[in-house]
């Protein structure tokens, strides 16, 4: 089985998200890297079908030249081959250009599966899985949180959480998949994995190299624009309901909560 | 609870910019490796500790080791995490390629170490024990004795120790009484009592490898008599399978800190039938032995330092937070007060933490590039190198390990009351940190393994080259018009360390061991600071080189962090050797003139 897993690299929840001076993007200098945490439960899931079925595992990602070391990671994980979509041109690229790019590197690559998160931690969007399917022609099941590919290798059974039940959906392959939370847990990297990571292909492409017009791409091409970023408001201050007993706190907090908050 | 544990930008600063480890992969020995391989262990470890040790913190203090029906029950991430630590070939990392491992540089094991420790020190220690017990076999025990035992080790299913104390020898292993009966069968007979031996027996792995020190029976007294054995819990039966191997767990220990892990009481041979294999030769066990007790001191002494980290994030944290008092300047009661870490003295407990926590790691990352390029060269170079290393261990453990609990306790300090209740980590971490002064020799026998053996051996050459790579420093600080004063402070402090020594000397000379030695814990503290300023000042040189290229926003952030947390240790902590070698240059030896009857009332 075939499986190619698209990975964005984003920052770190961690890092401390500074807006630029143009308020529209946010400075990137100081930011700790890693891969979408959606990303990895769809390599760790290929990984996991690939131990399963045999085949390849190849790692698609797209963007600056440090994005190297998420595709190295992935690699180091068990990942087979990593392929980096990178051109000057392709900075400020929205969702869509990015599955366009993304659709032109799969047409050329033969494939069962794909993963992709199903949004990415940074942007929140949600659309790179879904409109990469459309551009593909494949079915695409989005937020699954468990993957059963038949014995013969050549369909899958998928669950997806709505609203406490469960949705159970076949699929002919190909199809593809967004990863959701909870599919799995991400192995580590081993340290001969780390070794062998370094020896595995990793090829880089421009928008040259897979036929594309970088007049598509790029801040200039974008159909979604941001016009404005801000930070979230400072929280306000919290109050401390007084009063003697706690009846007394309860019906002074069911005040507040009525006139002051107006959640009834 | 706190989520940082360790600065990444500041290991990265240490390993790349200040101990250049990427050099050593222009020797053939390291040449599989570079930084992105680095980069990854390092992401590799950091996650790790997230995921896996920091989450299991509390949970390992509140839940300890527990004795019941002659087995040791640890808690249930034990087993998966040793699993992982195999798998990932973590155990075995630094071992050659040709033994299973990947030939990691020390500095790079050290920094997964580092990170692991910080996370949940209890828990790190396991693998830890694995490594040092399989890398003394490797370096050795027969073929036959690495087959058996080493690819289990690295595999996280069989844990390694370190087996030396007994009730009667702790500090004076020359004490030792376990006695070992040889057999024409190719083992001893083993009978005796060790104590407080780190994961001695634990229901984490399916077996435990001690490396024990013994005597042959009829052996000479003392240290000349003292052989090296590998003794399992359960021995292999032939035709496959394990047995038991008569080695009895007759208790664990309830202890102040460090809790996660057991240790254990084992008695040998009650039913005369544990079996021991001698490792190389008869009588030179404890030569043997340093070589995993030189290590292990290293890394009690990366133990240390990586608790106060985690101390020192935790506390940092609360400070931003913490909303108290008005500034020293503010007159009016109505302006608002102010987050805790505006005080000069909250400042001045935050930085104490990171001139110690840095100062102790770069110490370390200094040992661990001397034992990497020992690997490497050969000759003088190599002997050189071996010197310097070993005349810094004591310092490398006992510094970060002294210092360690002061750091950890000004890290409490910013909490105040919060510090001292167990809703914060610091009360878990103050705890914790109290060990590393006693296990892996006790502060006082370190000072004796300096002052007694180091500083003296081969008429003080270790010194003399320790001189002169402090000398090399200086005069790289001499180069930067900001560092000179700095750099002529540690020129003056050597020459204050020089002195000292020719005075203790002398003094010995004159008045006996006694006298020589009665100190030596002094010395050390007082070797232990000089050693730290040096570190600060080969650090500060790196920071200024950083300067001078166009940096952004937060680099420039961190390397003021460092400008400024290096000033403190010259300004803050360098002076206190006044006080100590005002100590050291007396010559009445009062201490060993008090009687033991004066104590009484
Ligand atoms: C948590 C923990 C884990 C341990 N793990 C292991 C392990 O895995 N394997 C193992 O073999 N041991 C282990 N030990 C034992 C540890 O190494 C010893 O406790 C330590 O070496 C001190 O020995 P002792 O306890 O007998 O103290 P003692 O030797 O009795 O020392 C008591 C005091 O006297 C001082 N003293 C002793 N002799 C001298 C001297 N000649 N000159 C000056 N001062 C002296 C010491 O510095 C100390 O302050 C562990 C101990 C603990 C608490």
């Amino acid at each position: 089985m075939n499986i190619v897993v698209c990975l964005k690299q984003v920052p770190d929840t961690e890092t401390q998200i500074k807006i630029g001076p143009d308020n529209k993007s946010i400075v990137t200098d100081d930011i700790k890297w890693v891969i979408n945490p959606y990303d990895e439960f769809g390599v760790e899931e290929a990984l996991q079908l690939k131990e399963k079925f045999g085949g390849e595992v190849t790692v698609v990602g797209m963007g600056p030249k440090r994005v190297t070391e998420s595709i190295r990671t992935a690699l180091a994980m068990g990942a087979d081959k990593g392929i980096l979509i990178t051109d000057d041109a392709l900075e400020g690229s929205d969702s869509l250009a990015t599955a366009k790019a993304l659709a032109a590197v799969l047409k050329d690559l033969e494939y069962d599966l794909i993963f992709t998160g199903q949004r990415g931690v940074d942007d929140d969007m949600g659309v790179v899985g879904p409109a990469l399917a459309e551009l593909l022609g494949i079915p695409n099941l989005s937020l699954i949180v468990k993957v059963e590919a038949a014995e013969d290798g050549k369909s899958v059974k998928v669950n997806r959480p709505v609203e406490g039940e469960t949705l159970v959906i076949e699929s002919s392959l190909p199809a593809l998949i967004t990863a959701q939370k909870g599919l799995n847990e991400p192995r580590y990297a081993s340290l001969p994995g780390i070794m062998k990571a370094k020896k595995k292909p990793l090829e880089e492409k421009t928008l040259g190299d897979l036929g594309l017009d970088a007049a598509q791409f790029g801040e200039g091409a974008r159909k979604l624009k941001i016009l404005e970023m801000t930070p979230p408001p400072e929280r306000a201050a919290g109050k401390i309901v007084e009063g003697e007993t706690p009846q007394e706190k309860a019906a002074e907090l069911a005040k507040l909560l009525h006139e002051e908050a107006k959640v009834f | 609870m706190a989520e940082r544990f360790i600065s990444e930008r500041n290991l990265k600063f240490m390993l790349y910019e200040v101990f250049d480890v990427e050099a050593l992969t222009r020797y053939p020995y390291y040449q599989e490796h570079d930084r992105e391989i680095f980069d990854l262990v390092l992401t590799t470890a950091l996650r790790m500790g997230k995921d896996l040790l920091q989450p299991a913190l509390q949970e390992m203090d509140k839940n300890p080791p527990q004795f019941v029906d002659g087995q040791v029950k640890v808690h249930p991430m034990v087993r998966p995490f040793m699993k992982q630590c195999g798998e990932g070939g973590w155990i075995g990392a630094g071992a050659p390629f040709e033994l299973g491992g990947q030939q990691f540089p020390l500095m790079i094991s050290a920094a997964f170490r580092f990170i692991l420790a910080a996370a949940n020190y209890s828990a790190s220690v396991y693998p830890l024990l694995t490594s040092g017990a399989a890398h003394l076999i490797t370096s050795f025990g027969t073929r036959e004795m690495i087959r058996t035992y080493v690819p289990k080790m690295f595999a996280g299913e069989w844990q390694g120790t370190m087996a030396l104390t007994e009730p009667q020898a702790g500090s004076s292993l020359s004490d030792i009484t376990t006695l070992a009966v040889p057999t024409d069968q190719g083992y001893y007979r083993m009978h005796g009592q060790k104590i407080f031996i780190s994961a001695g027996a634990h229901d984490g792995v399916e077996n435990v490898i001690h490396l024990l020190l013994a005597r042959i029976k009829g052996a000479p007294p003392g240290v000349k008599g003292i052989s090296l054995f590998v003794v399992p819990n359960k021995r292999m039966q032939e035709g496959g399978g394990l047995i038991p191997n008569d080695v009895n767990v007759s208790g664990v220990y309830h202890k102040l800190g460090y809790r996660g892990s057991p240790i254990t009481q084992l008695s040998l041979g009650e039913r005369d039938d544990c079996r021991g294999y001698l490792v190389g030769e008869p009588h030179r066990g404890l030569s043997y032995m340093f070589q995993m007790m030189n290590e292990a001191r290293i890394d009690v002494g990366l133990g240390a330092a990586a608790i106060a980290s985690a101390a020192y994030y935790a506390a940092l944290e609360y400070a931003r937070d913490r909303i108290q008092g008005r500034r020293l300047s503010a007159k009016d009661p109505t302006t608002p007060p102010v987050p805790i870490i505006a005080h000069p003295d909250v400042k001045r407990m935050l930085l104490f933490q990171r001139a110690v926590v840095e100062g102790s790691l770069s110490l370390i990352l200094q040992c661990a590039q001397y034992a990497d390029r020992m690997r490497v060269t050969d000759g003088e170079e190599k002997e050189d190198l071996h010197l310097l290393l070993d005349l810094l261990t004591p310092a490398a453990k006992t510094y970060p390990s002294e210092m360690g609990i002061l750091s950890v306790s000004q890290g409490l300090q910013c909490l105040g009351g919060y510090g001292y209740c167990d809703e914060f980590p610091l009360e878990q971490f103050y705890r914790d940190a109290r060990i590393h002064p006693i296990h892996e020799g006790t502060t006082g026998i370190q000072g004796l393994d300096l002052l007694g053996r180091k500083v003296i051996m081969q008429e003080g050459r270790a010194l003399v080259l320790f001189c002169k790579e402090m000398e090399k420093t200086i005069r790289s600080g001499e180069e930067f018009a900001v560092l000179d004063p700095y750099a002529q402070r540690l020129k003056q402090a050597l020459e204050k360390l020089k002195t000292i020594t020719s005075h203790l000397v002398r003094l010995g000379e004159q008045k006996g061991a006694e006298c020589f030695l009665a100190d030596a814990t002094l010395y050390l503290e007082l070797f232990g600071i000089i050693a730290v300023a040096w570190q600060w000042l080969v650090q500060a040189v790196s920071v200024q080189r950083a300067f001078k290229e166009d940096l952004s926003d937060g680099e420039r952030n961190f390397y003021q962090g460092k400008w400024y947390a290096c000033r403190f240790f010259f300004h803050y902590e360098l002076p206190k050797i006044e006080g100590l070698s005002r100590r050291l240059l007396e010559s009445n030896g009062l201490t060993v003139e008090m009687k033991e009857a004066f104590f009484g009332d």
